[in-house]
């Protein structure tokens, strides 16, 4: 079965997928904290902040329609919240965007950052992704110090994510072949427990067999990997115009537009 | 000198009390080619399990005259590589790299001699291009390539391989086929296709219900259509053909 896997473009080769995924992130981490920490009334200095992950994609050849796509996907989270602040917070404030000059609230305000902020930071996170390939990033945190555990756990669930997706939709589509008619809500609830039961029960069974291929390959408890990640010259030029980039933008241009 | 595999008197029963391997005694030489076959349930991929020392069960077994026990455990392992039947399950490592060098790591070599062996069970598989790839992205026949690879590239001298011709297409079985005939090693199949057990054994081990029912000569016992119909099991065209 095909998946949409959010890593599909970190497969093809470009100068921003061929920088150490350890600098990516460093980068990537260092621009969502600054993004973060902006004012929350910082609207404005937010679109200067979005060419950061606009170039990285563009450079990257990854379409900017999957990266907007994906950001729709999780963005109902975020909207729900960033919608209760116009209620609470009426405030009247005054905005003025060149020219433009008009009336609102600072609640309406806040709800724009956080929505700004969200976009932001998630086309970054998407540009790290769609530029990395998943197994240089989990090498990549397992260099930067991250705890093992953690990065064994996420690479399992990479890897077994789709396998269980696989798994659901066979139940699924055992279930449509012998539902007929229109089934009552406590008999669809019944069946929706079994069916999770049963993707339970696999999920188990994966995990035993998986146990059993570790230790048939002597494994002992302790994670073994090869490094393959290697600083270059390119790594530490784009750690430079980054950082130049991130801390610019923060303490030059941010008071000029407030 | 030992033989590759020992099993004496060995028996051993499910949590819930139910037999799945009684009396087990087999013996198997170095280099040759055992089939275990027999219907689903007999016990085969049990036995496999049994003899890389992931159950415990009374009666003893031995893999290249070491026998398999808790303090033997680790080298037992180093000389018996297990091909589990699902190689979603046999490829954990995000790319099959990573996956084929796990095995070689945890036997203490060196960066530099991991990369040599890794490259070289890919090669043996067909898969040198392949090497970056995640397993998720592989065909059914390459990952179960690719499952043979990781347990290749650990040299062991004996390999187990349960039912590695599930779910491919002639095509890919053809080639397991022929990667199978190419190794050195002892191998001890699991499969319920006779074809590729007429194929590829030296020696057949008819099991069912936990038991040896038969065990030896591959043309003797599978163009037995009477003992086969007896188990569930059907006659290979190989000897169908001749009959």
């Amino acid at each position: 079965m095909h998946h949409a896997y959010i890593d599909k473009f970190a497969y093809q080769d470009s100068p921003v997928h061929r920088l150490d995924s350890r600098v990516k992130f460093l980068v990537v981490l260092v621009f969502t904290a600054v993004v973060i920490s902006l004012p929350r009334t910082s609207v404005s200095i937010l679109f200067c902040f979005a060419v950061g992950p606009f170039a990285i994609l563009v450079l990257g050849k990854v379409p900017l329609r999957f990266a907007f796509k994906h950001i729709l996907l999780v963005s109902p989270f975020i909207l729900v919240l960033a919608l209760t602040f116009p209620f609470y917070d009426r405030t009247p404030v005054t905005v003025a965007f060149g020219p433009l000059v008009w009336d609102t609230t600072l609640g309406w305000m806040r709800c724009f950052t956080i929505l700004g902020k969200f976009v932001v930071t998630v086309l970054a996170l998407i540009a790290l992704v769609s530029t990395t390939r998943f197994s240089d990033l989990l090498a990549g945190l397992q260099r930067l110090g991250v705890p093992s555990l953690l990065v064994i756990q996420l690479g399992f669930l990479y890897r077994y994510i789709f396998v269980l997706i696989d798994s659901a939709h066979h139940i699924l589509r055992a279930r449509a072949a012998r539902a007929i008619g229109k089934p009552g809500f406590n008999t669809e609830l019944k069946v929706a427990g079994g069916m999770l039961g049963s993707l339970f029960v696999r999920s188990l069974d994966t995990a035993e067999h998986i146990n059993v291929a570790m230790h048939a390959r002597g494994f002992d408890g302790n994670w073994r990997t090869i490094n393959k990640l290697q600083i270059r010259s390119a790594d530490y030029l784009f750690a430079l115009v980054a950082a130049a980039f991130i801390f610019g933008l923060y303490f030059f241009v941010r008071p000029v537009l407030q | 000198m030992s033989n590759a595999i020992e099993i004496q008197n060995f028996s051993y029963r499910y949590p819930d009390g139910t037999s799945a391997l009684s009396d087990i005694n087999l013996a198997v030489e170095h280099g040759l080619r055992v089939a275990l076959i027999g219907p689903n349930g007999a016990g085969k991929s049990t036995l496999l399990l049994a003899m890389a020392g992931f159950i415990k069960g009374a009666g003893k077994v031995s893999i290249d005259g070491l026998e398999v026990n808790r303090k033997n455990l680790k080298e037992v392992r180093r000389r018996i590589g297990c091909c589990l039947e699902n190689p979603d399950d046999q490829l954990f490592m995000p790319t099959l790299f990573d996956d084929i060098a796990f095995g070689p790591l945890n036997l203490g070599l060196s960066p530099e001699q991991v990369r040599g062996c890794v490259a070289e069970a890919l090669a043996t598989v067909g898969l040198a291009e392949m090497a970056e790839k995640a397993p998720h992205h592989l065909s059914a026949g390459q990952k179960r390539g690719a499952a043979v690879a990781t347990i290749l590239a650990m040299s062991p001298k004996i390999i187990t391989l349960d039912e590695p011709d599930g779910s491919l297409d002639p095509r890919h079985r053809k080639n397991l086929v022929r990667l199978l005939a190419g190794l050195s090693q002892t191998l001890v199949i699991a499969t319920c296709n006779m074809n590729l057990a007429a194929v590829v054994a030296d020696r057949v081990v008819l099991m069912d219900s936990g038991m040896i029912i038969a065990d030896g000569d591959v043309q003797k016992i599978m163009s037995d259509s009477k003992l086969m119909a007896e188990h569930g099991l059907e006659v290979p065209q190989k000897f169908s053909d001749s009959n």
